[in-house]
């Protein structure tokens, strides 16, 4: 009786099997490098930021506008975009809520919206809850690259909008000046809104620039750019985001967002008054400790036998592949890692919605039945040098033990 | 109402935030959380511990035992609790009650989830519930209702029989209870009944609440809604894709907060009562019509004696002849010609603040 009372949309959402493997590395007191957040302290002056909101009784419900007057002037100096502090940005409890408000303010019920796949499982779900219909476009493996055609089929009269995450969760692709160019013009050619996720903005490798879709011909006028303080400042809890769009669309998501929570914490936001005045070393800095931190992962992983023809451009994830030999899937092989090295991390099915994850009962096909989707592993490299250094000496026991996977 | 209030130098008793800051201990427990490294994503439900002390606190409040792990999510503030709530348990074409005047976040959620609203309205000068209309508006069509008490903007609380009522039109009839509870340690004249307390109903209803009333910490965005697994899942789901998680830091300080010893409550009770006071019999001297309020920090008041055409009007000329802002309340109904002859004083400000309002308005603000 009581399952009839969820929403029909709720019901759809089923446990991830991703959920389940979490708990076995809390029972086996494995290393983490599933969850996408830092395992080492925030930077010390943007904590102080924080605690002199608190002191300083910035604490009842407030806007501060400083944030939106410093974001118009950072996306002139970086992407040379002419934004109005006072009418085109909302600032709201992460980039979840801003894509979420963003979502309510553009989507009506059977509009569709298309992703790319692989994609964080949060943007799809958030779009089904608003009515809309998620449309998956593949990119393609090795490399994740966009297949323009198959971009371009994917269009239909239904289709309202975009969504664009780069640096790119899980693949740490990012997008080429050209796949921007395709998709810019696959936007302006069906008149459809693109919203983007940049929240890794800041960190990308090997001098690759973050180009933001909105500053391509024609885009400005048509995108809503989410992001956040929690990636590029090592904040994730701190629930401080925002959404950039022209002024009309800005202003619905503002009173879309004052209805879903009213405001973002009011002391986080008098900090990212600071954040937002870091000057270039500290990005500098960013950029280069992660850089460290993927090559050292990249060569562990591949000294285990994992795969990896896509080393990241950008973000802190890697997205491993299984050898070709390797009789598990990922999920299996997660397991393996969990109980017998002592590490964790996400299974890749979880990000291709358009198949589902093989749930504990399912048995193990022959290697090279599984297509790619099941292929994959993600690594998180958002951690501490110690938790790398003791990730590399337990996978080095394991090989020890077991041999490389495959 | 604010632009205009700062320009001409108003005395601010419509806002709904108070002047004067939070205790120290919770402030505190905050900046030593941001000190811990307790920076990262907490586990999207809440953590562990200040989920317990809020199933912990409801014990005490309500008698009612409940899981943490399995019967609560936080949330960022009641508002989003009530949107997650609404995206989570109501389809398009559901039919929801909701009682006039309303927090405006209700009407505008139910909206976002396609909701069908059918709208009760509560009247001065007691605002009692309309028994024979919510009987006649209520039937197994009905997918939930929703109640607020105390109650924004009134100052009404639900009466146990009102709820009595209510619980057994709601069992009869098959239909949810969607509760928002932040005022419920302001309550003054009377005592604080949660609906999920009442026989048959804890089954049935989603209690919400938050840190910011009671504390003085509107800004730091803690709520979070109570209700049984299969009810708490649709809200979960909801809120996975709103926010993700809440503020770390701050749900650590709630903790410490949720614990506070009974003397907090009984201090915060008596410090508002004494601003009541001062407010309400100020209002009534100044001759307004004052509506009894038995809690929260609102006082309603019909500003008809004034002589001013509606509420916005004289919301308008408080502003800019007396130096005083209020809320007109016609934004709180469906039909704002319900509201027009009614405002909303708040008295979450300090005492000084209450008084030079008080004196401004019996200075400048005569009846006609």
């Amino acid at each position: 009786m009581m399952k009839e009372k969820l929403s029909t949309v709720a019901k759809t959402f089923t446990p991830s099997p991703i959920q389940q493997l979490s708990l076995l590395a809390q029972r086996c007191n494995a290393i983490n490098l599933a969850e996408g957040f830092p395992d080492f302290p925030a930077p010390h002056h943007i904590k102080a930021a924080g605690i002199s909101a608190i002191n300083s009784d910035f604490n009842q419900y407030r806007h501060v506008q400083g944030i939106c007057d410093r974001l118009a002037e950072i996306l002139k100096d970086t992407h040379g975009l002419e934004v109005d502090p006072l009418t085109d940005i909302a600032i709201c409890c992460g980039q979840t809520e801003a894509f979420a408000a963003a979502t309510f303010s553009i989507i009506d019920p059977g509009d569709e919206v298309i992703l790319f796949e692989p994609a964080f499982e949060t943007y799809g779900g958030c779009i089904s809850l608003a009515g809309g219909v998620p449309v998956y476009v593949a990119l393609d493996p090795p490399y994740w690259t966009l297949d323009a055609k198959k971009l371009l089929n994917s269009f239909t009269n239904r289709t309202k909008a975009l969504v664009l995450n780069s640096p790119h969760n899980p693949t740490g692709k990012v997008f080429t000046r050209d796949e921007l160019e395709v998709i810019a013009g696959a936007c302006r050619m069906n008149d459809c809104l693109a919203v983007t996720d940049e929240v890794y903005e800041y960190v990308t490798y090997d001098g690759i620039k973050h180009v933001s879709l909105a500053s391509l011909a024609g885009m400005q006028e048509r995108t809503i750019i989410t992001s956040s303080l929690s990636k590029t400042f090592s904040v994730t809890g701190w629930r401080i985001g925002w959404a950039i769009a022209p002024a009309l669309i800005a202003s619905t998501i503002k009173n879309i967002h004052i209805r879903l929570t009213d405001s973002a914490p009011a002391p986080f936001q008098e900090a990212a008054l600071t954040a937002l005045t870091c000057q270039p070393p500290y990005f500098e800095s960013l950029r280069q400790d992660y850089e460290s931190k993927r090559d050292f992962l990249v060569k562990l992983l591949v000294g285990v036998g994992f795969r990896i023809r896509s080393k990241p451009q950008g973000s802190f994830f890697l997205f491993a592949e299984l050898p070709e030999n390797c009789l598990l899937s990922d999920v299996e092989c997660v397991k393996k890692l969990i109980e017998e090295a002592g590490v964790v991390a996400v299974p890749g099915c979880g990000f291709f919605p358009s198949i589902s994850c093989p749930s504990e009962d399912s048995h193990t096909v022959a290697g090279n039945q599984f297509n790619y989707q099941n292929r994959f592993i993600r690594f998180a490299f958002c951690k501490s040098d110690a938790t790398l250094s003791s990730a590399a000496l337990k996978l080095g026991e394991f090989m020890k033990a077991v041999g490389p996977l495959g | 109402m604010s632009s205009l209030a700062i320009k001409h130098g108003a005395i601010n008793l419509g806002q709904g935030f108070p002047n004067f800051d939070g205790p120290d201990f919770v402030k505190q427990a905050a900046i030593q959380a941001i000190n811990e490294g307790k920076n990262q994503y907490a586990r999207g439900y809440g953590i562990p511990d200040f989920n317990a002390a809020i199933a912990e606190r409801f014990k005490k409040d309500t008698g009612l035992v409940i899981d943490p792990e399995k019967e609560v999510t936080v949330t960022s503030g009641c508002t989003e609790a009530i949107a997650a709530t609404m995206l989570g348990l109501i389809n398009p074409g559901d039919e929801v009650i909701l009682f006039a005047p309303f927090y405006d976040s209700y009407e505008a959620t139910l909206s976002m989830a396609g909701a069908d609203i059918k709208c009760i309205t509560l009247r001065p000068p007691d605002f009692a519930v309309p028994l024979d209309e919510l009987r006649s508006k209520i039937s197994k069509k009905t997918r939930a209702i929703l109640i607020n008490t105390p109650h924004n903007p009134t100052g009404k609380m639900f009466t146990r029989d009102e709820l009595n009522e209510i619980a057994s039109l709601c069992i009869e009839n098959d239909v949810l209870v969607f509760t928002d509870e932040v005022y419920d340690k302001l309550a003054f004249e009377m005592e604080h009944i949660s609906m999920a307390s009442l026989p048959g109903m804890f089954e049935r209803t989603v209690t919400m609440n938050s840190l910011g009333k009671t504390f003085s910490l509107t800004g730091w965005k803690i709520g979070w809604a109570i209700a049984p697994p299969h009810l708490i899942w649709g809200v979960k789901q909801a809120h996975a894709f709103l926010t993700f998680a809440t503020s770390t830091p701050m749900q650590w300080a709630a903790t410490t907060a949720l614990r506070a010893p009974d003397s907090y409550y009984e201090e915060l009770k008596g410090d508002y009562l004494a601003k009541k006071q001062i407010l309400e019999q100020g209002l009534k001297d100044v001759g307004f019509t004052v509506f009894p309020s038995s809690g929260t920090y609102f006082i309603v008041v019909d500003h008809t004696p004034f002589g001013l055409k509606n509420d916005i009007e004289f919301c308008e000329y408080l502003i800019k002849e007396v130096g005083v802002v209020a809320i007109p309340t016609s934004v709180f109904y469906l039909d704002p010609e319900e509201g027009k002859n009614l405002v909303r004083f708040t008295f979450c400000k300090d005492e000084g603040t209450l008084r030079s309002a008080v004196e401004r308005m019996k200075e400048k603000l005569k009846r006609k």
